[in-house]
């Protein structure tokens, strides 16, 4: 009776591939009988998210739930679900001008104008997305253990389906394991307003002759990993993930300005629209990428330092690190405090560009998003937490999250040169979680 | 590509063999390593929630994870 309760108490502190098989081995020595009478109860994480940028730019109200359950022995279910709903202004890729500038909307049925010397933000920028995913974990043999997944999210213009599978095997006496898993989705978009050609121009209130239907896209993750016990406090993890997305990999609510290249004011645009002359962005229909990931986990009398490193390459010309470092002091068992930093770097796809010049011949691919240019970004994050007395735990956070960018090379021509053209982006990110369920 | 992929499997069993004879420690010393806040992702949805959030503001996603996204923030 006492094995028995002590591995149901190992059981349900577990959360991962590594805690599962240590159980699993630790498991061996209860007899088959006493296993898995007892029903196990449901282990629910619960969160709201606030997530702000500064300038009126998006807000996300998120909500998310994760439950997860020991079905039968070493089998467990994982449901999660959430709902986001945003709001707010988001860059639409044109560039500030020494004028007033006005733009059609997506859906073409409405204008919005933007003062002089301000960031372009489209306003109507509003969708509330529902995401789920179910995932079955279960051991195979002595030494493996698969688990497959299905995930499913739907916004008002855009769907995705996934689903995905990952087999681990322990090696070494459970000292390291081996991982390989295959995720493919199939993700439809269906723009507001249509999905507008390529580089055609953004058109006068009304006209959608240059807009057609839906567009879709396929994305197949690889992803290869390792986990090593170097000793009894710290484990390392390395990843290789290769991830291909053939399709429409455009943004449909993206522009670029054109400009003229000596002075840099925007140019004329359709004959009668009014506007000025704003093309519809164009990026390529496959996209490459390869990551290699790095972790380590080390315990320091009771508390728990994380650290990790990415690398990332793609094959539009965007090379990303990122770094991330946490510390959680852990006071007594039932009180922590986690500070976090995140250091994230890249270069410019090759077709980024600020804005396009009148009279040069129009590149194949462009996009002015900035989240395809030069930038850095900063995260500075503090996150407290505490189990409640009847063995739940609520946790808080907040983070800080800026990025610092640059315009593409040649871009600050005559007046454009006065003019802010990648905006700082600063966002709050505030999150309470309440655990329960854990006995 | 597939060379690449081939590369980093070669390179992953490698190491594999290579760590597996510096590193013994046994199931009944795993108390640190089984605690949760030494699990390699410790907050699920805290992880899922900062994914979300970097992809749709980055170029870059997936590492720890699968990184295709299923959403149209990007």
């Amino acid at each position: 009776m006492q094995l028995k309760k002590r591995r149901n108490a190992k059981l349900r502190e577990i959360g991962t591939p590594l805690a599962a098989a240590t159980c699993a081995l630790l498991g061996q020595a209860v007899p088959g009988s006493v296993q898995a009478q007892e029903l196990m109860p449901w282990d629910i994480d619960t969160s709201l998210l606030i997530y702000s940028e500064s300038d009126g730019r998006v807000q996300d109200t998120s909500l998310s739930l994760r439950a997860r359950k020991e079905m039968r022995e070493e089998k467990f279910l994982d449901l999660s679900l959430t709902l986001d709903s945003l709001t707010g202004a988001s860059p639409s890729g044109a560039a500030p001008a020494g004028v007033v500038q006005t733009f059609t909307n997506p859906s073409g049925n409405a204008q919005y104008a933007i003062a002089p010397g301000e960031q372009a933000l489209d306003p109507s920028f509003l969708d509330t997305r529902v995401a789920m995913a179910g995932n079955w974990q279960m051991p195979v043999g002595r030494l493996s253990l698969l688990s497959v997944g299905a995930s499913l999210s739907d916004e008002y213009d855009y769907t995705h389906t996934g689903i995905n599978a990952n087999l681990a095997r322990d090696f070494n006496n459970r000292n390291t394991t081996l991982s390989f898993g295959v995720a493919l989705a199939n993700d439809s978009i269906d723009p507001v307003g249509g999905s507008p050609v390529g580089l055609a121009p953004m058109l006068g209130l009304g006209d959608t002759s240059n807009k057609r239907g839906d567009e879709s896209k396929d994305v197949t993750d690889f992803l290869i990993g390792l986990t090593q016990v170097i000793n009894r406090h710290t484990i390392v993890q390395f990843n290789y993930s290769l991830s291909q997305s053939d399709g429409y990999l455009t943004d449909p609510y993206k522009v670029l300005s054109v400009v003229d290249p000596v002075t840099g004011n925007p140019v004329a645009g359709p004959a009668g629209s009014g506007l000025y002359r704003y093309l519809y962005e164009s990026r390529p229909d496959s996209r490459d990428k390869q990551s290699v990931f790095a972790l380590l986990k080390r315990d320091f009398n009771g508390d728990v330092f994380e650290a990790s490193y990415r690398y990332m390459t793609d094959d539009w010309g965007v090379d990303s690190h990122t770094a991330e470092l946490r510390y959680r002091f852990n006071f007594g068992t039932s009180r922590y405090l986690q500070p976090h930093v995140r250091f994230y770097q890249q270069t410019a796809a090759d077709f980024y560009q600020t804005v396009l010049f009148a009279g040069a011949p129009l590149p194949a691919y462009a996009s002015a998003d900035h989240r395809l240019g030069e930038f850095d970004g900063i995260t500075l994050g503090l996150k407290y937490g505490q189990a409640t007395t009847s063995g739940n735990e609520w946790s808080a956070r907040l983070e800080y999250y800026t990025q610092t960018g640059n315009a593409s090379p040649g871009a600050a021509v005559g007046s454009l040169a006065n003019l802010d053209l990648y905006p700082d982006l600063n966002a709050l990110i505030a999150q309470f979680s309440y655990k329960f369920g854990r006995r | 590509m597939q060379l690449a992929m081939k590369g980093a499997v070669g390179l992953l069993i490698t190491a594999a063999i290579g760590l597996s004879g510096c590193a013994r420690v046994e199931p009944w010393d795993r108390d640190v390593l089984a605690r949760p806040d030494m699990q390699l992702v410790s907050d699920p949805i805290e992880q899922a929630t900062d994914d979300h959030i970097y992809f749709s503001k980055e170029a870059s996603s997936g590492g720890q994870g699968f990184g295709g996204g299923g959403c149209g923030c990007n």
